[in-house]
């Protein structure tokens, strides 16, 4: 049967962080995909492999939300790469993401430490 | 789509392959400096990035207009997919074109005859009423009896009346009087039609009969004599001007659009419009007095059938109110119709909705027929479909496709109908010119054209659509191996197809057969004898200006001294004047004769010597007139056989008419006859002789009976030698210098006036025969194209038969069978809607009855043998079929 095979999103954890995740990661300077990816593995010790299948949709959806800007530069090694940079409006975005985050997680960790009849009445 | 973003969206792929490139070149890169080989550096490397154009496709679609990019896609893809099989998209657009096109013409001319709204206020409630019933009604009714009407009749909110102003009205403007057409009308005319002047006023109210004169000597103009002879001039309304020597004040004009009454010469000629005063012989209790044309609006609460049967009663009366025996006979019934339907008469009617059934039909099967094709195309595509499926394709984005593809096909066959229609109904009008009331339109109607587009794209789509959904509930492995031809649905799919072709052939037979009877009219019509000549005949309908001749002799001012001169231009071997050439429509004058206690209508027609020798009319008994005959020398008359069989003692011997004097030309100078002419078509070729009296022009002096009636009109006919080109110049000198006015008279053959006369069976057999041949050519393509389908699926099992021993004359009869059932099939069912439908052309038939079984026959034949024709190109193919080289295609 020909059906519809929607392609399934292997960070799906980090749905909606990833986005944050990017932009925390341009904070430090303009980079290329590839440099994207070594640098949330090596900034996580090993632990975080964002699959390219989700790293590109999401660079090209902030560009198009005007959040990160790219352009073509040689790398160290004299490659042609794509490099992202963060625009201002980027930057007020990943504050806001982040304080959003720090609520969630903060919200989240309440609920977690409680214990049961403490919180209500 | 323009070039800029096509060319955006390119680029934007290459850059993110690019993009996607240099990653896996970095992370291989990587691994080298870590101490990898490079061949297994890119594979880690690759490996570890994941399925690279699946990644590209996701990326894809975060951009953004992904839908109109892969519109796009599927676009560029038909149009790749039209270009590789060319001969298909424009069968498809070429057949879907005519019949959209047929279909739109012929709606928009039936439309604009018989559906359009007059140019009058709630037009469905006005009527005319004439005295008489049948053949024999008159044109309308004398004022003593509108007036009788008027008083006791509930039906009617207002009867209006009118009648022609004089016979050639000129207002006199510029240098050359404008000729334009002038009606006299009650005051009321204008409010019960509902229509109001754009400018000035409309007549005073004021009762017919009651001599009030409020609104004596005052004009209204119709907004095409106030453009033409005023260039719509706003300071018209006041202006005195004349119409034929009589002052009028102008005091209004009319909105464009508006005519009344409504018939063709109105609608050629400008119209004016005076109020209508009543004479001394109005009040005389005569039946043949002045006759008025009668409209009138019904009452909210009555319907036609009430205000027919209580006309009926009130005219019964009236009827008995007369002395005149014969009147009392023949006016006691009324003929009361919506002025639509007596605008348009039964026979035009029904020939005019038989035509449109015919392009329905048509239209029909070119849908069928288009249907049918894509239903192959796409049983043969199912593998393509399945093979797209497979590669990752979504049930949407197939049906996408497909969609897109049904509407390329389809607009493009709506835009070639579009501009196929204009010109149709282009040609069509300049044929419908003749006959029709009202002008043939210039453009179809749009509503029309869009609801037939609407509805071919609608058809369209869903035969395009059909795989598409078929093929998404079918198991792609058996696509793929090819064995989906076996299945159930298949075989639905295949019964489908046949009933769609048994369809066309059904359809098809109707319009053959009636295409088959208007042929044969048309042959009848060629060989009725006309009892003249035709040939080398230039005909020219003088547009006289009476009034300019007021108080002179016509004849003889006017009329000898312009055929004299017209007899002596070169090339003219005979001239002669009758009021009106045989077939020409232009004014015929109806003499009502008192015999024997009945009255006998019969054509009076003058004319000059010279006329019988240009139309070489016969003689059966007697002579003709000749230069002896003259004002001064006995007045005499020729007749027609009709005439001496309703007058004659012996109606089998002309001769004895002869010499016999008959009512007078001016008091007490008796008309005798002298002559009997042959039989002639006069009206219209169809219809035989009607009773005729001719009388010589020279012998009408001013005084005598009829005198401005008998000479206003005049055609002169000559019989040349050069061809008319070069005379028509030579002749409109002349008539110039007689009157300016007359320079412009319509100048024209013989020949083409007998040409014209078939019009409307010319036009219905021309039509016919686009649509019949039309029809006969899609059937065959449509059942070539299924046995071919068939053939092609069959290949192998056919290669199977013969290898087992099967004779190619068994498969050749095995293909024919097939196309046999279908024959007969819609040959069968086709002949009960053929008999059903005939009848509806009765009224064009002329020579041959719409029962005509040797027709149906001939018809059901040449369908019959055109088809088996057509299924034995794909039958051959298969008795041919190489058993070795079938079984090897597996």
């Amino acid at each position: 049967m020909i059906g519809r095979h929607p392609y399934r999103n292997r960070v799906e954890v980090l749905q909606g962080t990833l986005d944050m995740l990017i932009l925390k990661t341009l904070q430090w300077g303009p980079q290329h995909g590839y440099g994207i990816v070594q640098a949330l593995r090596a900034n996580s010790g090993e632990m975080l492999q964002v699959e390219t299948g989700s790293l590109y949709p999401a660079l090209h959806r902030l560009e198009r939300q005007g959040w990160v800007r790219s352009e073509w530069k040689q790398t160290e090694s004299k490659q042609r790469a794509r490099y992202y940079r963060i625009t201002a409006a980027g930057k007020k975005q990943l504050a806001y993401d982040l304080n959003r985050w720090e609520q969630l997680v903060a919200t989240i960790g309440s609920i977690i430490r409680s214990r049961p009849g403490e919180g209500e009445v | 789509m323009n070039l800029f973003r096509r060319f955006a969206f390119r680029r934007r792929a290459e850059e993110l392959q690019e993009e996607l490139e240099s990653h896996l070149r970095m992370a291989a890169a990587d691994r080298v400096v870590r101490g990898e080989s490079e061949p297994s550096a890119r594979q880690a490397a690759l490996r570890e990035f994941g399925n690279v154009p699946l990644v590209q496709d996701i990326t894809h679609d975060s951009w953004e207009w992904p839908w109109l990019e892969r519109l796009l896609q599927d676009f560029r893809y038909t149009l790749r997919q039209m270009t590789r099989s060319p001969g298909f998209a424009a069968t498809v657009i070429g057949i879907l074109g005519l019949g959209i096109a047929a279909a739109a013409a012929m709606f928009t001319v039936v439309d604009h005859e018989l559906l359009q709204p007059m140019p009058y206020r709630d037009p469905g409630r006005l009527v005319t009423i004439r005295e008489g019933s049948g053949k024999d009604a008159n044109w309308g009714a004398p004022w003593m009896d509108i007036q009788q009407w008027m008083e006791r009749s509930r039906s009617f909110r207002q009867i209006a009346f009118s009648t022609e102003m004089g016979k050639q009205e000129y207002l006199e403007q510029t240098a050359a009087a404008v000729h334009v057409s002038g009606q006299e009308v009650t005051s009321n005319l204008f409010g019960m039609l509902g229509v109001h002047p754009i400018l000035g006023r409309a007549f005073l109210p004021e009762k017919p009969g009651s001599a009030t004169g409020r609104n004596a000597g005052t004009l209204v103009l119709s907004y095409a004599v106030w453009q033409a002879a005023f260039d719509g001039s706003r300071s018209v309304v006041g202006r005195v001007i004349s119409v034929n020597t009589t002052p009028y004040t102008i005091i209004g004009v009319m909105p464009p659009g508006f005519r009344y009454p409504l018939n063709p010469v109105a609608t050629r000629e400008g119209q004016v419009w005076t109020a209508l005063r009543l004479g001394p012989d109005d009040w005389k209790n005569a039946p043949y007095g002045p006759q008025y044309q009668v409209i009138a609006r019904l009452q909210d609460s009555a319907t036609l059938r009430s205000a027919r049967s209580e006309m009926a009663a009130i005219q019964k009366r009236v009827a008995e109110g007369y002395t005149d025996p014969y009147a009392r006979k023949t006016l006691d019934a009324l003929t009361l119709q919506r002025y639509a339907s007596f605008l348009v008469n039964d026979d035009l009617r029904r020939a005019l909705l038989s035509l449109l059934l015919s392009a329905a039909v048509l239209w029909l099967i070119a849908s069928l027929n288009v249907m049918n094709l894509l239903l192959a195309r796409g049983t043969a595509r199912q593998r393509e479909i399945a093979m797209r499926g497979a590669l990752g394709a979504s049930r949407g984005r197939l049906l996408q496709q497909m969609i897109v593809e049904g509407l390329i096909l389809s607009v493009s066959a709506a835009i070639l109908g579009a501009s196929v229609a204009f010109a149709a109904v282009r040609l069509l009008g300049h044929e419908l010119h003749q006959q029709l009331p009202l002008p043939a339109p210039a453009a179809p109607n749009l509503l029309i054209l869009l609801v037939l587009l609407g509805l071919t794209v609608l058809s369209t789509m869903l035969a395009a659509l059909w795989p598409a959904l078929f093929a998404v509930r079918t198991p792609i492995e058996a696509a793929l191996r090819q064995d989906g031809a076996q299945t159930g649905s298949s075989r639905r799919h295949h019964r489908l197809r046949e009933v769609l072709v048994t369809t066309e052939i059904a359809m098809s037979l109707p319009l053959l057969v009636a295409c088959g009877l208007l042929l044969q009219t048309i042959y009848a019509l060629r060989r009725v004898p006309l009892g003249y000549r035709t040939d080398h005949i230039i005909v020219a309908n003088l547009n006289v200006p009476s009034f300019r001749f007021a108080g002179k002799d016509l004849p003889q001012t006017l009329y000898m001294p312009l055929l004299e001169r017209v007899q002596h231009l070169h090339g003219v071997l005979d001239a002669g004047l009758i009021n009106e050439v045989p077939l020409g429509h232009t004014f015929n004058i109806t003499l009502g004769l008192r015999l024997n206690g009945k009255i006998i209508h019969a054509m009076l027609t003058p004319v000059t010597p010279g006329i019988q020798r240009v139309f070489r009319f016969r003689m059966l008994a007697g002579r003709f007139f000749n230069e002896q005959d003259s004002p001064t020398s006995q007045a005499v008359v020729v007749v027609n056989p009709a005439f001496v069989r309703e007058y004659a003692p012996d109606k089998h011997n002309p001769a004895s008419v002869i010499g016999t004097a008959m009512w007078q030309l001016h008091q007490g100078q008796p008309l005798h006859i002298i002559g009997v002419l042959d039989n002639e078509r006069q009206e219209s070729i169809a219809d035989s002789s009607q009773p005729e009296v001719d009388l010589c022009l020279c012998q009408i002096v001013p005084g005598t009976m009829a005198y401005p009636v008998v000479t206003s009109f005049m055609d002169l006919a000559i019989r040349t030698s050069r061809p008319p080109a070069q005379m028509i110049p030579e002749l409109r000198d002349i008539f110039g210098q007689a009157s300016a006015e007359m320079r412009d008279a319509s100048i024209t053959t013989m020949g083409q006036i007998v040409e014209d006369s078939y019009g409307s069976q010319r036009l219905a057999a021309h039509l016919l025969e686009i649509f019949g041949g039309a029809a006969l050519l899609l059937c065959v393509a449509g059942l070539y194209g299924l046995l071919g389908y068939v053939v092609a699926e069959r290949t192998h099992e056919v290669g199977v038969r013969i290898a087992l021993g099967a004779r190619r004359g068994h498969v050749l009869w095995l293909v024919m069978r097939d196309a046999g059932a279908m024959l007969l099939a819609g040959t069968v069912s086709g002949a009960g809607m053929a008999v059903a439908s005939v009848r509806l052309v009765r009224g064009f038939l002329y020579g041959v009855s719409a029962q005509n079984e040797w027709t149906l026959v001939c018809a059901a034949v040449l369908l019959i043998v055109s088809g088996l024709g057509a299924a034995y190109l794909p039958a051959r193919t298969a008795a041919n079929i190489n058993p070795m080289e079938a079984l090897r295609i597996e």
